[in-house]
């Protein structure tokens, strides 16, 4: 599927989320007026540290000189930089083939990770001065944009996606922004022949016109249109995940298209809106003023303008007739066109009842509310923890060599059908529930945090492997991807004890029926243990807590009573309460066996006594309990000798933790 | 097609595969392929392809796009082989892989006390352990590769343990070692080098298994009879500090372990042969609960007659795309390992591609700058394990025994002229005790490996040697010990 990229994971987002309120402040310069085909950029702020003002130039050289050196600046996403050069170009129209050159060269020659900043001043001019340069681009956009495309890591090939989509209907009258052949080339060599609709293409566009959505009803929250619209597309979206034909795929994209093309403003006369217009006002001063900060604030991203105003869609437009064998469609009803769909037979809705197709009959009514209400539950497959031990178990397939054999594996409905949301850039897969988007979003934030450091760093290396301690103690400093420092010390694992102390608060044990109304406390803290309602699992349970030999613990106090005795601060402890190991024979006193050895070697650690290490625990002296963990000893007899293979003292440790079998 | 250019592009080839069939593929050395799925759904080895990336191929790769539902995939690059099967033992695999999660599901349902239901009272509650064994070429590795990535995928958050006593297999490092890395994403497939994903760098990774912090033991040769004491020791190691791990994190020991072995642990004489001693080890240390049995019904009956009351055996096919390698492959395929471990995967993708991604990395993040430092001799300490340092048995005269055990540490000096120290491959260990009276002779057998080192010069007029590091960080005054491998220039 395509990213939800949430406004709020990527903090810098390429499309500003406008202010409402903010925008309508603006005063309008109306000198300027007559060149633009949109309203013109505002004068700057102030808090913003503009270069110097360009001058005019009528010497093509000097003009070149000048624009040439101010682009070699543009090297981050820096809404001040895409403004000044912006302003420059339309100042000089004649010089209209220079820019094309420079900003060519200019993306050309920098590295892969530089080069959006060109990309968003080539959009910037084209939609806001148009012509001349929109037909100068286009003579050299489709090159330079592919060839920038195929470099380029894939969270900027999204952005340039989004991009690209935005050109479509940002021409006058909402054509192409650098025509037709141009954009149609363009669209071919990213999502292939555009008469074979791909599935990526559609959930591209899908996601396009649902971020457009969002920001509308961000910009708007009064206006709940949005939200419907939201609703319906995301259902389509996942029939889309799901798998429909190619044809099927084809009329879809041709009705979000129209649906596009109308949802657009009239472009002649455009209605007064009832509320300020934040979606369609320039990128320009989309944000609000920096709060104050203590250091150099960071430059702000140019956020280019989204072609759509969605809070403007009139009600009745009269449209060009859809090309697609469909019914006729309400281009402005999201949800007409998903009910057709499905009354058609374009799309055929997996499972048996279609409450979504049959209760939208009349959809022009239904507030968007009723929507959320009349979904169908079982078009999200929750796949909470007990719904698939509940699926898993259902299967039946025994442990043996002819069941294995035989059985046809539900895998593919494992697999992929119950997680239909998958990330494009890694391929990893998400159930389809408020959890799995959840853990999406959070997968998502991990891949554009990994992508943000890319460049910091270069020279990377191999780590050292994490010492035993931390291993042990899971201090897995690697989570999010970022390797261990390369160090070999055992402690700074502060942050990482954050994280773990995290985890153990997030473990829970089932209260067993009956049992809800009985205050169950800690053995270690003797604090009441706290229960609660999980919607995961259904059902009541104690948080931050952990059964171990039929207690319940909190898993904090449980861990922390274990890490104790296995940390090497007790182990040393322990260790000096043995004294000094001596050459002599060693009488072990809970086995009584003498040992043969003569080495100088520590007692094994056979007296830790497996699957019963109950906290908090005694260290009584003369018991090596959690001491020596890493050190299996052998006697000076080849323990292989004998007929198990098992070392003698740890076979007695073994002994009472017989081999499982199931 | 008219034109002819200098450096050959191969055009791209489109393959359409059927439900359940995969394209295979073998590459020769300094070859690469890409493969990008256009259509459908594909996995290599259990690893879900994201549609229209391209995923690069290098090092002798042998693998399999296989797909369950159809796709097309799109390949450029000459492979030395490539074609498609219809006949794959994956539903079978798929099968075994339910039945090992039903073993999860019951085994977390315990651990959080969730109610059991009647028809359920007598189901056991331990979450799968597994050995898996077979002969050479049975494909065990990649059946240990898909059984964890299919857990993983699973959306439930399992971390399953990836055990490997295989020392002739490079796992996630180099070989030599016996060792163990938890799993919380799925493995990907592109390198001979890295069969079971990458251990940690410092360059930012998008995927779990390219940042694996694994736990290893330097046994130091590829072969385990050379030493099956030292082999028997390190995997008791390995299994106590395993069950530490889960006595802390009883959730995380529901996902289980899964545990790729060696070839000689399946064949050669049986009766007085070490192998049966060391898969014991195993089963002891790791408290294993199923043997997957790959390929071999005289193998099957063997460990169905040993261990069959006590826990499940169940034998699967092994997979018809198994490739037989010779001894020169496993050298060259050694010599990948050492290189990716100090400079990273460095892989030219084929002529015309200039997108594309190992592992699910970008090329420039799996590029890695080593460290080499001039040090004294007397900076580190090095060992040399047993027998090994000291004159071959049937040199001794008869009737004298062995001055120095198996098990013996010795100390090599780099001075002495037949140390062999130079160019040979060091295992540096953590730290031993700070406390002195906690030291014991053997302490070096039960130390973790932190890294690798090569001696790349020895002065012996200055007492100096150049180091090998895989990072700058300092290694004075530590332990290391040598093995038997040796690091060859590429
Ligand atoms: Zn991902
Ligand atoms: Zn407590």
């Amino acid at each position: 599927m395509s990213h939800v990229y949430p406004q709020s994971i990527y903090g810098q987002p390429s499309y500003g989320v406008p202010v409402p309120g903010f925008s309508a402040q603006r005063a309008t310069p109306a000198s300027y007026q007559q060149h633009y085909f949109q309203p013109p950029p505002p004068p700057q702020p102030q808090q913003q540290a503009a270069p110097p003002q360009p001058l005019f130039h009528s010497d093509p050289n000097s003009f070149r000189r000048d624009f040439t050196s101010r682009l070699s600046n543009l090297t981050i996403n820096s809404r001040v930089h895409i403004q000044d050069l912006s302003m420059m170009a339309q100042d000089h129209p004649h010089f209209s083939s220079i820019v094309a050159q420079s900003l060519d060269h200019h993306i050309r020659q920098v590295p892969p990770w530089m080069k959006l900043p060109g990309f968003y001043l080539l959009d910037a001019i084209s939609k806001n001065v148009f012509e001349p340069y929109a037909s100068v681009f286009s003579r050299i956009v489709t090159s330079l944009f592919m060839d920038a495309y195929f470099q380029v890591d894939s969270s900027t090939r999204n952005k340039m996606e989004e991009m690209l989509l935005t050109w479509r209907t940002a021409g006058p009258e909402h054509s192409p922004l650098f025509g037709p052949e141009t954009q149609d080339r363009l669209q071919t060599s990213v999502w292939g022949d555009q008469s074979f609709a791909t599935k990526n293409q559609v959930l591209s566009e899908l996601q396009f016109t649902l971020g457009q959505m969002e920001r509308a009803l961000q910009a708007n929250p009064r206006d709940r249109t949005p939200e419907g619209h939201i609703h319906v597309l995301n259902q389509l979206r996942r029939l889309v995940e799901r798998g429909v034909s190619q044809p099927e795929l084809r009329q879809i994209l041709e009705q979000l298209r129209t649906l596009a093309r109308s949802a657009l403003p009239p472009p002649v006369v455009r209605p007064p809106p009832p509320t300020p217009r934040p979606v369609a006002a320039p990128y320009y001063n989309q944000h609000p003023p920096f709060p104050p900060q203590a250091h150099a604030p960071p430059p702000r991203p140019y956020s280019h303008p989204p072609p759509l105003s969605f809070n403007s869609i009139p009600q009745a437009v009269d449209v060009a007739p859809p090309q697609a064998p469909v019914p006729a469609l309400l281009p402005s009803n999201l949800e007409s066109l998903m009910a057709s769909l499905v009354k058609s037979g374009v799309l055929s809705v997996p499972g048996t009842s279609t409450p979504t197709a049959q209760g939208t009959s009349t959809p022009e009514v239904a507030p968007p509310l009723a929507l959320s209400e009349r979904e169908d539950p079982s078009a999200v497959k929750d796949m909470n923890t007990r719904e698939y031990r509940n699926f898993i178990l259902s299967e039946p397939i025994a442990l043996t060599t002819s069941d294995i054999t035989r059985a046809r594996p539900r895998i593919v409905e494992l697999l992929y059908e119950r997680q239909t949301s998958q990330c494009k850039q890694c391929g990893i897969r998400f159930a389809d529930t408020k959890l799995g988007k959840k853990r999406l979003e959070d997968h998502l934030d991990m891949h554009f945090r990994q992508n943000s450091k890319v460049d910091q760093g270069r020279g990377h290396s191999r780590s050292w492997f994490t010492s035993l301690e931390n291993w042990i103690h899971d201090a897995s400093i690697n989570e999010k991807g970022k390797g261990p420092a390369h160090s070999l010390s055992l402690t700074s694992t502060k942050v990482d004890n954050a994280k773990r102390e995290e985890e153990l608060r997030a473990q829970f044990v089932v209260i067993p029926p009956g049992a809800e109304a009985q205050s169950v406390s800690c053995p270690i803290c003797k604090e009441t243990l706290q229960s609660e309602f999980l919607e995961d699992e259904e059902e009541w349970v104690w948080r931050n807590a952990v059964k171990k030999d039929d207690k319940i613990y909190h898993a904090t106090c449980h861990a922390e009573a274990t890490t104790s005795t296995s940390s090497i601060a007790a182990r040393l402890r322990t260790e000096k309460q043995q004294g000094s190991r001596s050459a002599t024979p060693e009488v072990y006193p809970m086995t009584g066996i003498q040992s043969t050895t003569l080495r100088s070697t520590p007692p094994p650690s056979l007296l830790r006594k497996s699957g019963s290490r109950s906290p908090p625990q005694l260290i009584s002296p003369g018991s090596k309990v959690a001491g020596v963990k890493r050190k299996v000893d052998h006697h000076d007899s080849d323990p292989l000798e004998d007929g198990t293979g098992t070392p003698p003292f740890k076979k007695l440790a073994l002994s009472s933790t017989p081999i499982p079998s199931s | 097609m008219s034109t002819s250019t200098d450096t050959p592009i191969s055009e791209p080839k489109r393959w359409d595969l059927e439900p359940e069939s995969e394209y295979r593929f073998e590459l020769d050395p300094g070859t690469s392929l890409a493969i990008k799925l256009v259509e459908g759904q594909a996995e290599v080895f259990g690893f879900e392809l994201a549609e229209a990336k391209v995923y690069l191929f290098g090092s002798e790769c042998k693998a399999a796009v296989y797909t369950w539902k159809g796709c097309a995939i799109q390949v450029t690059g000459v492979p030395s082989t490539e074609y498609v099967s219809n006949e794959t033992p994956m539903r079978i695999y798929a099968n075994l892989h339910i039945a090992l999660e039903q073993m999860r599901v019951r085994a977390l349902r315990q651990v959080r006390g969730s109610p059991v239901p009647s028809q359920e009272a007598n189901a056991r509650s331990d979450p799968p352990r597994v050995l898996v064994v077979g002969p050479e070429h049975s494909g065990k590795t990649t059946i240990c590769k898909i059984l964890t990535n299919y857990a993983v995928r699973a959306g439930q958050g399992w971390t399953p343990f990836l055990v490997n006593v295989d020392p002739g297999e490079g796992g996630w490092a180099a070989p030599g070692t016996v060792s163990v890395a938890p799993v919380k994403g799925p493995i990907p497939t592109a390198s001979s080098a890295n069969p079971l994903g990458t251990a940690a760098t410092n360059a930012p990774m998008s995927l779990a298994s390219n940042t694996l912090l694994p736990l290893a033991y330097w046994y130091g040769h590829p072969q385990t009879k050379r030493n099956p004491l030292l082999m028997d020791r390190m995997t008791r190691n390995l299994g106590e500090n395993m069950n530490d791990r889960f006595e802390l994190d009883p959730e995380g020991r529901a996902s289980g372990l899964i545990v790729d072995t060696p070839s000689s642990y399946a064949s050669g004489p049986s009766a007085n042969d070490h192998r049966h001693k060391l898969i014991n080890a195993c089963i002891d240390a790791f408290k294993i609960n199923v043997i997957v049995v790959v390929g071999h019904e005289k193998l099957n009956v063997e460990m169905q007659r040993s261990y069959g009351a006590n826990l499940m055996v169940v034998k699967i096919p092994k997979s018809g795309g198994v490739v037989e390698l010779d001894s020169s492959y496993r050298d060259r395929v050694t010599n990948y390992q050492l290189h990716a471990y100090f400079y990273g995967q460095v892989i030219k993708p084929p002529a015309g591609i200039t997108n594309g991604s190992l592992g699910g990395e970008s090329l420039t993040d799996l590029v890695l700058s080593p460290s080499s430092t001039v040090i004294n001799f007397n900076d580190i300490i090095i060992y040399r394990i047993g027998s090994d340092a000291m004159a071959p048995s049937d040199a001794l005269p008869v009737g004298a025994r062995r001055t120095v055990s198996e098990m013996q540490p010795v100390v090599v000096d780099p001075a002495s002229p037949g140390s062999r120290l130079l160019n040979a491959v060091l295992a540096l260990l953590s730290p031993q005790a700070s406390d002195e009276s906690e030291r014991y002779d053997e302490e070096v057998l039960d130390l973790t490996l932190v890294g690798f080192l090569i001696i790349t010069n020895i002065d012996i007029t200055t007492k100096k040697m150049t180091v090998l590091a895989p990072n700058r960080g300092s290694f004075t005054g530590r332990t290391a010990v040598v093995g038997s491998f040796e690091w060859q220039e590429q």
